[in-house]
């Protein structure tokens, strides 16, 4: 059989939907890609595939028991990873764990596995930095919002670090790239991942600009001159992520 | 809260920022009911333009201080203008920024108004109220005052997550010279007290998990490098004492940059970030890779090698012990090879348990192949034709960048808990 491609929804059930069809019958595949629905082409070659949310249900479950603990993280950062080929690194990466097992943990060696954990460190690597960068502003109503522009979609991987860390305050963290964010009950002590778009700018309380000019003051007093190094600044602060930290803007 | 706030903010961060103790981790505190918590791994907020991680509000109480040390932008004959900041508004600021996700926590350090223990106590009270009227669960790092009551040094224990004193000059001559105010004793005895403290206070909680925890994040201290001339051996060496018989969790390096006119002080050194850099790259091979600083240098050879990274220096010295092969070597033996850092190493021994490891493999499993090609066989083959021999190796292994600008190392995260961080640190050595 040729290689071939293969297009789902864009939902996560669609592509588990995908990879239980595709690995009931391993095939050889070119590319799978997310394919908005009214914009698919009858004419292309491409094969989609429908999304049955039960069957992807099921395929879940079924590979959360297979799968150890370490194995299982690997998928959840490269599923959450914005990637132009994600979704064939991960098929090759299932495709190699239906043929050894559980082997495939210490196969780090592997170029298929390689590639999985080189994607899921850059994830794990972005959720790490924006446990920093977040920065909530207060606004009227007590709310905190904070807006982040993240290359992955991180927000279910710093969730619980948030709830556990501001368990007493109402907030929301916004991904402005991905148009999603999470809501934060502090009454509930719940919080859930939301499609979010921004229709005006929050009103900051009088408190927090006087805030954020005390942090304005605090980190421009901090750098020493004789030290200056933008180079490792800009490594380590990249200038898109800037524009969502209160010390880079004015 | 007004502009008078934020001139008072401005003078004692300026007095607090030499102080280059950044890390927040080594301790992890859960919420119980009221704000914050401490993760166990560093976590950065936002890097100076002196590519410096911040993670802590690191002020200083007041910088009025009854002390006259030379190396000291707040010392008494200094003609500063000099403010405080009351208990109470340190905790203001501290929660206000923490609500926001600007810090970690709180570093609170000081001058030395009227006696150790009047400052000792004020500390203390900031901290205090932080704890218990805001519940704060997050973490603090708190300076105790060389000469304060032992009672006092407990009590700071109890309410911090790290405790420190600067130990600042390698040697006791040096104090004398150059803080003839402090004598080693006054900054010893209290690094001493706390050592035995934690000792104490970890057997009790083996005992009873009901026993609240002293300085969970242990202690830490800092030396100034280059204010006076004792060698890298020296320095090295002393680190190795402290970890060693005081269990501090870190030593810090600060290059002496000066800020006062003082005969007793050198003029600004050569490059004293790369020293610096060394210095820390020395530390981080005693802590994690297993070497003693007797390894690392010597009385024939007592300074760092400005060209090369210790271990790769190390590695030239012992070119007999290489190549090793990849296959068999244990784990300690890997550490010790240039270019294959702690997570490597790791992964290595994960990864051959599947089958022999050939050299292309080594590249996937995180190995730096432009220093380890020279140390390593895979199944027998090296990538290197002839056989190693030191002086033409180390002209190839030279640190490309010793031309450029002094690179400084990044002090983000001291914990290796985590293993994305540990390779940006160590940058692999
Ligand atoms: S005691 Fe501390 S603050 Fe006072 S002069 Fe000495 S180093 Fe500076």
């Amino acid at each position: 059989m040729t290689p071939a491609s293969y297009t789902y929804d864009g939902t996560l059930a669609g592509l588990l939907t995908l990879y239980a069809y595709l690995l009931a019958e391993p095939a050889e595949v070119e590319r799978i890609s997310a394919v908005v629905a009214d914009q698919q082409n009858l004419f292309t070659a491409e094969v989609s595939i429908a999304t049955d949310q039960a069957a992807a249900e099921e395929f879940w479950q079924r590979l959360t028991k297979r799968l150890s603990d370490n194995a299982l993280k690997l998928l959840r950062r490269c599923l959450l990873a914005d990637h132009p080929q994600q979704e064939l690194l991960i098929y090759h990466f299932l495709l190699l764990e239906g043929e050894q097992g559980k082997k495939i943990d210490g196969m780090l060696a592997h170029p298929w596995v390689a590639q999985v954990w080189k994607l899921s460190q850059q994830v794990a690597r972005e959720a790490h930095r924006y446990l920093g960068f977040v920065r909530f502003q207060q606004v009227q109503g007590g709310l905190y919002y904070a807006a982040i522009r993240p290359d992955h979609r991180i927000l279910l991987l710093i969730g619980q670090h948030f709830a556990d860390r501001f368990a007493d305050q109402q907030w929301i963290i916004h991904d402005q790239h991905h148009g999603e964010a999470i809501l934060y009950d502090a009454e509930k002590k719940e919080w859930l991942l939301l499609p979010m778009k921004l229709h005006a700018q929050p009103e900051a309380t009088p408190q927090e600009t006087q805030f954020q000019q005390l942090w304005r003051c605090y980190f421009s007093t901090l750098a020493i001159p004789e030290r200056t190094n933008l180079k490792l600044q800009q490594g380590k602060v990249p200038l898109k992520t800037r524009s969502c930290l209160t010390e880079f803007t004015v | 809260m007004a502009a008078d706030l934020m001139d008072k903010l401005k003078i004692l961060a300026d007095g607090a920022k030499y102080d280059v103790s950044c890390s927040s981790s080594g301790s992890s505190r859960s919420n119980s009911g009221g704000i914050g918590s401490a993760a166990s791994c560093g976590i950065c907020h936002t890097w100076t333009s002196d590519g410096r991680c911040v993670s802590l509000l690191k002020i200083l109480m007041t910088n009025a201080c009854i002390y006259d040390c030379a190396y000291c932008v707040n010392r008494r004959s200094n003609d500063t203008p000099r403010v405080a900041l009351s208990p109470a508004e340190v905790a203001e600021l501290t929660i206000g920024f923490y609500r926001r996700n600007y810090i970690e926590g709180l570093f609170l350090s000081t001058g030395v108004v009227r006696s150790p223990d009047y400052t000792m106590e004020l500390l203390i009270q900031a901290v205090r109220t932080l704890r218990e009227e805001y519940r704060f669960n997050g973490y603090i790092h708190l300076k105790l005052v060389p000469g304060a009551d032992p009672l006092l040094v407990q009590q700071a224990g109890h309410w911090a997550d790290r405790v420190s004193v600067n130990l600042e000059l390698p040697t006791s001559s040096s104090l004398q010279l150059l803080a003839p105010d402090k004598s080693r004793d006054a900054v010893v005895q209290p690094m001493r007290q706390v050592n035995q403290l934690i000792t104490i206070n970890r057997a009790e909680r083996k005992q009873s998990r009901k026993v609240p925890r002293f300085a969970p994040a242990g202690q830490s201290t800092q030396l100034i490098v280059g204010a006076s001339n004792e060698s890298d051996h020296q320095i090295v060496k002393l680190s190795e004492q402290l970890y060693q018989r005081m269990e501090l969790k870190r030593v810090y390096y600060s290059a002496f940059i000066p800020v006062n006119q003082d005969t007793r002080l050198p003029a600004r050194p050569v490059a004293p970030l790369k020293r610096e850099h060394r210095l820390y790259q020395a530390d981080w091979l005693l802590r994690y890779y297993g070497f003693s600083a007797d390894e690392l240098l010597d009385e024939a050879r007592p300074n760092l090698d400005s060209e090369l990274d210790p271990k790769t220096g190390w590695a030239l010295r012992h070119i007999e012990l290489f190549p090793v092969e990849i296959n068999r070597a244990s784990y300690e033996e890997l550490l010790r090879v240039p270019g294959v850092g702690v997570l490597s190493a790791q992964r290595i021994i994960r990864a051959r348990r599947q089958g022999h490891l050939g050299l292309d493999d080594l590249v996937r499993l995180g190995v730096v192949m432009k220093r380890a090609r020279y140390f390593v066989t895979a199944r027998g083959r090296s990538l290197e034709a002839a056989a190693l021999d030191s002086s033409s190796l180390r002209s190839r292994l030279i640190d490309k960048t010793t031309g450029r600008k002094p690179q400084q190392l990044s002090l983000d995260f001291s914990s290796p808990v985590d293993d994305e961080t540990r390779s940006l640190i160590t940058g692999q050595l």
